[in-house]
């Protein structure tokens, strides 16, 4: 993972993806908005700390923004 | 706010005042009695360690019991080891009676050093597990009852080292023990479509088949499963509680041995299958254990002074340990996954 | 508290091993959720199945595991363990403790959970077995305050565990104490925040003993080893032969390259430095009399795993020695595996272990991958088929032209 302050514009854009999306794995996020996936990864890092994304775990991680995707009932 | 990322706690504030003092300096080590161990630095200090079994399933009124020992006899100082067992550890070797007799007293178990069997390292099983083809605790206490007398004595050719996992992923290292008990599914999931209709993400339930058995099936808005190539996993009732693959009539316990992690002598070696399904007879699993002492008391009847259940049948040869253990052969014990040519025999050598 | 019967868990209070149905029973005394847990157990042990289900979604802000959601599948009829999660906490290096640290777990755990622990789980960490969503975030808040911090799950670097090391053992050949937390520490990203195609997972070992079973259960096993010979203080060795100990039978015959000599006249052990494999057997069996030679590090293993998918792993050498005596020593160590995880995460599939990635791609595109020269020590033996891939470089080298000067 990247170190430091995560790039504001690849922040915005990974909010953005993610809001066309149900959820999503790191890489793929990298690939559709053209970052790297250090810098997504970072990105994610501050999302969540922030609340507005969150990871999920089934069968592998991925990422959606909060509250997006239920939990099984 | 939580602070974040700050790591486990700093080890060195949970080291005994003797540990801090004689660290890296230990010379050796001897084992006075059964589940003592003597370890000696190379300025003389001693250092008494205290080896009790735990259920590894523990309350913390356990814990908080075990905590009043150490305070009256450690200085308030103890360790898990690596087998779930607990060491209280004492740096006044005159302490060390009398917490031997206030352990029995409480009926906590000393043992599982040297020659012995220790704790048997397990996975949930029923108790927590979502895939579980057999109870976990329950075939640990049930085998260990009854193998006790080789946990407080050191009577055993080697050190034996027991694992059980609950089904077939086999977390826990079961498959480099010298004894692996393994929970086995045998039949495949059973598909609840109108489960999966409701609101399974297909997709995800597809990709998270390991052998690609899985595949969509768009006319019933469900799956079908290729019965040939399911292994039993569960992975798939992970992704959705439509897939149920217990099966209380079918599932049930496979035995390997000889399997090993240490490089002592000979480098370290999976577990292999000899009995290929043992029925879950709870709450006492009687076949399981049954069939555990048998190889137990064979291995020591025959074993070499030193020889660990994988080495001692390695030198006689498998062929040898069927025959002796009285255990059927069948092709079910031959394997048929990915690396199963290195197991064939491809000599003309061996015995009857 | 519930007064129903449990017939068959009492069965598994007799004998002498300790029972966990006692513990459960000891924790249901609090918890209606213990005491609704033994009813569920109960009722798999007559139907001889589970009824736990496993979901995905429940974590703290900030950290993308250390809490693995579970529900019963019957929440009507056990509405105390409809939501009964797992919390994994980072234990000390060693699973050393003083009581007043385990104190504050059991006080924690004690209002905000079932009061039912893993001491600890097959990865290292202390497991809590059994809370409720909403209580997750404030457990975390007061584990952290009291300076505690979630272990890892999902797919990330998984908690890593040690053995006790120089803490209690004349083998240890690292301090794996302070490798496990100086390490754990570095990742803490990697740890808490999953980004890879699977978990990963780190264990050390002091020595060829490998009491964490790391080669068995991790996907990096950092193993203790020496370089030079090993030493003999032949006092102690007679000492062994005055206790009537027999050296020829025990120690020599049992040793796998035979290096080692008695001299029954002289009752003085020799050894062959250069056919030792250092695989502890002599040293276990005459801890007095022989130890580890005096320039010690570790052996770095690559690829072990349990048996979910492509059958099990033990991990292989990748790097035959190197030094891990101070922190400075550490700093190789994680730029190697930095490099590693790098190449995994761009070329692993999801769910793919390092093990069966490279065991898919190969090794030659691994070593190239990480820019780790091969050496003789990674293999048992070379290749038996002639089907190398070769490169052009290799071909400018090694080819010659039809006047048979070089290329």
């Amino acid at each position: 993972m990247a170190r430091g302050p995560a790039d504001p514009e690849v922040k915005a854009k990974v909010l953005e993806y993610l809001g066309k999306v149900q959820k999503a794995k790191s890489r793929d996020v990298a690939v559709a908005i053209g970052a790297t996936k250090s810098d997504v990864d970072n990105a994610v890092k501050e999302l969540t700390a922030e609340d507005l994304v969150e990871y999920l775990y089934i069968t592998t991680t991925f990422i959606c923004l909060k509250g997006k995707v239920q939990t099984p009932s | 706010m939580a602070v974040l990322d700050q790591g486990p706690p700093h080890y060195k504030k949970m080291l005994p005042p003797i540990v801090q003092e004689n660290y890296g300096q230990w010379k050796y080590h001897e084992i006075p009695s059964p589940g003592v161990l003597k370890h000696v630095s190379e300025n003389g200090a001693a250092l008494y360690s205290v080896r009790v079994a735990t259920p590894r399933l523990v309350s913390i009124d356990f814990i908080r019991d075990v905590c009043v020992i150490a305070d009256q006899y450690c200085d308030g100082f103890l360790r898990w080891t690596t087998r779930n067992n607990i060491e209280f550890l004492v740096s006044d070797e005159g302490k060390v009676n009398p917490l031997l007799a206030e352990l029995e007293a409480k009926g906590l178990r000393v043992g599982g050093t040297g020659h012995s069997i220790s704790n048997i390292v397990h996975t949930q099983g029923w108790v927590h597990c979502h895939t579980p083809a057999t109870d976990a605790s329950g075939v640990v206490k049930a085998v260990m009852d009854d193998l006790y007398e080789y946990f407080n004595t050191m009577k055993l050719p080697a050190k034996l080292k027991m694992g059980l996992a609950c089904c077939l992923n086999m977390c826990g290292a079961a498959h480099c023990s010298d004894i692996a008990i393994v929970g086995v599914h045998r039949t495949p999931p059973r598909i609840n479509h109108e489960v999966i209709r409701k609101g399974t993400e297909i997709p995800s339930l597809v990709a998270s088949c390991p052998t690609g058995a899985i595949r969509p099936d768009p006319k019933n808005k469900s799956v079908i499963v290729n019965e040939d190539k399911c292994m039993y996993c569960g992975n798939c009732y992970t992704m959705s509680p439509a897939m149920e693959i217990y099966d209380p009539k079918n599932d049930g316990i496979a035995i390997l041995i000889g399997g090993k992690t240490s490089n002592a002598r000979t480098a370290p070696s999976f577990s292999r299958m000899v009995i290929p399904f043992l029925p879950n007879t709870a709450p006492r699993w009687p076949e399981t254990t049954e069939a555990i002492r048998k190889i137990v008391e064979l291995w020591i009847a025959n074993a070499r002074k030193g020889e660990r259940v994988g080495e001692w049948v390695e030198r006689i040869g498998w062929e040898k340990f069927f025959s002796m253990a009285e255990l059927p052969f069948s092709d079910m014990l031959i394997d048929d996954y990915i690396f199963s040519r290195e197991t064939f025999r491809t000599s003309a050598s061996f015995k009857y | 508290m519930t007064e129903k019967k449990t017939p068959l868990l009492d069965e598994l209070e007799k004998g002498k091993w300790p029972s966990f149905v006692t513990e459960i029973k000891r924790a249901a005394v609090k918890s209606e959720a213990a005491g609704e847990l033994l009813q569920v157990l109960e009722r798999s042990y007559n139907e001889r199945r589970g009824h736990w289900k496993h979901g995905g979604i429940v974590g703290v802000r900030g950290y993308g595991g250390g809490v693995i959601g579970r529900y019963v599948d019957e929440p009507q009829t056990y509405p105390n363990v409809a939501e009964f999660h797992t919390i994994r906490l980072l234990q000390p290096s060693g699973w050393f403790y003083n009581t007043k640290a385990l104190r504050t777990i059991c006080d924690i755990w004690e209002k905000h959970g079932s009061g039912l622990t893993n001491m600890h789980g097959s990865t290292g960490d202390i497991i809590l077995l059994g809370c409720k969503t909403e209580h997750i975030q404030p457990i975390f808040d007061e584990f952290s305050e009291a300076g505690f911090d979630l272990g890892g799950s999902g797919s990330c670097l998984r908690t890593p565990n040690c053995c006790v090391g120089p803490g209690r053992c004349e083998h240890a050949c690292y301090d794996t104490l302070e490798a496990c937390y100086n390490i754990t520490n570095e990742f803490m990203d990697e740890l808490h925040r999953p980004m890879w195609p699977y978990k990963s997972k780190i264990k050390f070992s002091g020595c060829a003993n490998d009491c964490t079973s790391s080669i068995a259960r991790s996907d990096c096993s950092v193993i203790g080893t020496w370089r030079d010979t090993l030493r003999i203080d032949q006092d102690a060795v007679k000492e062994y032969v005055a206790k009537k100990f027999d050296i020829q039978e025990m120690v020599c015959d049992k040793c796998p390259t035979r290096c080692l000599t008695f001299n029954a006249s002289t009752q003085e052990l020799s050894v062959v430095g250069e056919d030792c494999t250092r695989c502890m057997h002599c040293i276990n069996m005459m801890p007095k009399a022989i130890r580890a030679g005096k320039e010690k590090g570790a052996t770095i293993l690559i690829g072990g795993k349990s048996t979910i998918v492509q059958s099990a792993f033990m991990s292989w050498v990748i790097v035959p020695f190197m030094k891990m005596e101070t922190e400075d020593d550490f700093e190789p160590f994680k730029d190697l595996m930095r490099r590693i995880w790098e190449w995994w995460d761009e070329n692993g599939k999801s769910r793919e272990r390092i093990g069966e990635t490279i065991y898919r791609l190969g090794m030659t595109k691994f070593l190239q991958g990480i820019d780790v020269p091969p050496v003789p020590q990674m293999v048992f033996r070379p290749r038996a088929n002639p089907y190398v891939f070769w490169n052009q470089d290799d071909l400018d080298r090694s080819g010659t032209a039809l006047d048979g000067s070089k290329l």
